[in-house]
């Protein structure tokens, strides 16, 4: 039994908390990627902003797009509520209505990650060094948010809600970090052209932790959209849409009432198993993640209303049902 | 460890752990023989060590403002105050007696006024009283207790005697920093929480579910208990987060919860509504119920008080329980203390004054320079005329303001409240305190193991006000020496 608020506060947290880490990572991953350009092909920072849906926002604030007001806006701009800095503020100020339902040294935890970032943020925005450094510390202190969650928690509905809100949250940045490529214009030569995709997508997999684990379930080379197969379908990587979408089945499972949540969930993995990507080019990539972001979107808004807003439903017993609730008092 | 020998050279008050040659006090003699033990650079790292700590546990007021939320750490002295167990004993004795007759009182209140017809409480107190409540008249709830959770400040004056100074009976607050204090001494200096046998304090959590749970009007079923705050704007935001932690209790703001039309409270869950049991309310009266009280109270659940009055769910405090919150009614707890249970009373109140007797009024407009003159139902120290230190201006507004509303206004003689030593700048320098310890009742009477000590952190200074820049210290009550 839970209090809706407490429900959608506990979601929200799991989803800010996985928002920050990944905006870390998609950073990261983006300054392999700088490093790895040949002369020749450019990197668009203003794309950056649009992976993370965030393009609007970004122009209303920043004159010019370009690496430091990039990185200003995704790692310390309050105004952006999807920066590092916002996400991990709002889910301290999440943890703060939760000190009851979560393990007690959670809300410790989360404060000092929020105080890492409040006290590191500026410093990761000016140098690339450093920023590394600092974006690394705070996967590694999320790390340990997440361990403490499945060391400590009971397996309840408070439980799960965090799980759907971190996999749900994954599920899309792993579609954003794909589509990363879009960002990139390449040199016509076409050999050149090659190699370097090849290494862009080492980089893209590294960031993902997933370099390693790709090299040894897949293949040493990552050609012919083996690497979007990868993070799209493969059952066996834990930040992969189908891992991210099945995990989120195994929850509703667990969850009263959740019929058609499971279902909708269902329906999307086996939809995406069913997508043929070898032969999709960069634009119809594009397409294709918008499209999942979407539907990743419908079951979001599915939960919010089963669960957040359930009560609503609940009609309030008066004639017959306090009848049966007062016999059921005696 | 060096004692601040200027500052206790010109000291007049009862010190808590030092005697008149500036020896420790019996109790108190293991924790010296271990702060001797410590070096300087020691003591210091310590010290940060806490202040790293309490960040860490995020046990901080929190001070919202438009610019954005600061959050204020909670000032903590390191060295404890240390009271010996017999001493103790006796104290928690007097305070569980004042209770049950406070809550016979309550109730005697609201239903036959025994007390008024016997000449024993006047009944234009009553009548003039802020926070009775005719709504609850004819109601009895269960065991006749009104005031589950009391808080009661103690002061100990000059001589060594230890005084009442306030019951708070409405939403008294600070049992968590009670029990925060010792985690923070536990990590930082086990071995001496360790070597002192101070008992411990972290039953309190404990006692006050089995004492809410024991006000379910389902029986014999788990009942469902809730702690109902006013959200995470108020200051004891922490307290009410922390309290229900530590229950396993659903913490619920006033829009979780509605009230059917069968006059059964529920709350709003994932898988729709869901009966409430208990109520541990953490707002004011006030803004309890808009159907009853304030209207326009969106902190609090429409309907409440229907639930409440039909028996279909117990509240902690009762509401109207704070009648006996009140600086006027405080000077009649020894009468009512002897009227209800027959008894001499355990604890001293402070030798009072009350403005709406004639003679006493006269006595206080005489001698406004030599006493402190308190508004009946205000807390927090605030509308207080501190007589020594006001100018002869401030007496004189005041003077007319007791004239006016008497039955407002009650006064005490200044009392030289005790101090302790207090680390400040590396050396122990005595800053005056007060102890809250919290009493429940319900079926049965619980008083905890010491209390809250509050002290005031500037030198000089009587106010421990954690909004007035207030600290707290860990309190230890220790097995006396054979």
């Amino acid at each position: 039994m839970m209090l809706a608020r407490v429900a959608e506060n506990l979601y929200w947290m799991a989803r800010n908390l996985e928002r920050a880490e990944n905006t870390a990572r998609l950073i990261n991953s983006t300054t392999y990627v700088l490093l790895d350009l040949p002369h020749g092909a450019t990197f668009g920072w203003k794309n950056l902003a649009e992976i993370a849906g965030l393009d609007d926002l970004f122009a209303k604030t920043y004159p010019e797009a370009n690496e430091e007001s990039i990185m200003r806006f995704l790692i310390e701009d309050e105004a952006n509520p999807s920066s590092i800095f916002a996400c991990v503020r709002y889910a301290r100020e999440n943890t703060r209505t939760l000190r009851e339902v979560l393990p007690a040294e959670m809300w410790e935890r989360i404060n000092s990650l929020y105080l890492y970032v409040r006290q590191n943020a500026q410093a990761a925005c000016k140098s690339r060094r450093e920023r590394y450094i600092i974006l690394n510390e705070i996967i590694q202190q999320r790390h340990a948010i997440v361990g403490l969650f499945s060391g400590t928690m009971p397996h309840d509905d408070a439980y799960h809600l965090i799980k759907l809100g971190r996999n749900i949250e994954r599920a899309d940045m792993t579609t954003r970090i794909l589509d990363l490529h879009s960002a990139i214009s390449f040199p016509d030569d076409s050999v050149v052209r090659e190699s370097l995709v090849e290494r862009i997508w080492m980089s893209t997999l590294e960031s993902l932790s997933a370099y390693q684990t790709y090299r040894r379930l897949v293949s040493m080379h990552v050609r012919n959209n083996d690497g979007v197969r990868f993070l799209l379908q493969d059952m066996r990587f834990p930040r992969s849409v189908s891992h991210c979408l099945s995990e989120m089945e195994a929850c509703f499972r667990l969850m009263p009432k959740s019929q058609q949540l499971q279902q909708l969930t269902a329906l999307l993995r086996i939809k995406i198993a069913q997508h043929n990507t070898a032969n999709l080019d960069a634009v119809a990539l594009h397409e294709y993640i918008d499209v999942l972001q979407m539907q990743l979107g419908e079951i979001h808004d599915a939960l919010l209303q089963n669960y957040f807003h359930a009560w609503q439903d609940g009609v309030l017993p008066s004639g017959q049902a306090q009848g049966e609730i007062e016999f059921a008092q005696q | 460890m060096e004692i601040a020998k200027d500052e206790y050279a010109s000291h007049t008050a009862y010190d808590e752990l030092l005697d008149s040659g500036l020896k420790p006090r019996p109790a108190a003699q293991p924790l010296f023989d271990y702060l001797n033990s410590l070096n300087d650079g020691e003591l210091a790292k310590r010290r940060q060590a806490v202040d790293a700590t309490i960040m860490a546990m995020g046990i901080t007021f929190t001070v919202y403002s438009e610019a954005g939320n600061i959050d204020r750490v909670w000032p903590f002295d390191p060295v404890p105050r240390v009271m010996g167990r017999k001493e103790w004993e006796s104290i928690q004795a007097g305070l569980k007696q004042r209770l049950r007759a406070l809550n016979l009182f309550i109730n005697d209140l609201y239903n036959e006024q025994r007390i008024i017809k016997d000449g024993v409480f006047p009944a234009e107190v009553l009548e003039d009283s802020a926070n009775y409540r005719p709504q609850c008249v004819g109601i009895t709830p269960r065991f006749g207790v009104w005031a589950h959770i009391c808080g009661t400040d103690l002061v100990r004056d000059k001589d060594g005697t230890v005084y009442v100074l306030e019951d708070n009976l409405r939403v008294p607050s600070g049992v968590s920093y009670m029990l925060e204090n010792r985690q923070i001494m536990k990590r930082i200096f086990p071995e001496v929480v360790r070597t002192t046998n101070s008992l411990p304090v972290d039953d309190y959590p404990t006692q006050l579910y089995q004492m809410l749970a024991s006000l379910s009007p389902r029986e014999g079923e788990q009942p469902v208990i809730a702690v109902l705050t006013p959200g995470i704007y108020n200051s004891a935001y922490f307290e009410h987060s922390y309290l229900a932690q530590q229950m396993g209790a659903y913490l619920v703001e006033g829009s979780d919860m509605v009230v059917g039309a069968d006059d059964i409270v529920y709350m709003k869950t994932i898988t729709g509504l869901q009966r409430v049991d208990v109520i541990y309310r953490r707002i004011d009266d006030a803004f309890l119920d808009p159907e009853v009280f304030n209207p326009d109270s969106v902190l609090g659940t429409p309907g409440l008080m229907r639930a409440w009055r039909k028996g279909n769910v117990g509240i902690a405090n009762a509401p109207g329980a704070g009648v006996a919150d009140d600086k006027v009614v405080y000077t009649f707890v020894p009468q009512i203390i002897k009227y209800y249970l027959d008894e001499e009373p355990i604890l001293a109140n402070v030798p009072s004054y009350l403005c709406m007797i004639e003679e006493q009024r006269d006595y206080v407009l005489a001698n406004l320079d030599k006493l402190v003159v308190k508004p009946a139902n205000e807390s927090g120290g605030y509308g207080m005329l501190i007589g020594p230190r006001a100018t002869p201006e401030e007496r004189e507004q005041f003077a007319e303001l007791i004239r006016k509303d008497p039955r407002n206004y009650m006064a005490q003689p200044t009392l030289e409240i005790s101090t302790a030593p207090t680390l400040v700048d590396g050396e122990l320098a005595p800053r005056h305190l007060d102890l809250r310890p919290f009493v429940l009742q319900s079926d049965q009477l619980y008083a905890t193991t010491g209390g809250l000590t509050r002290v005031a952190m500037r030198k000089g200074s009587l106010v421990v006000n954690s909004s007035q820049g207030g600290g707290s210290k860990d309190t230890w009550i220790v097995e006396d020496a054979a």
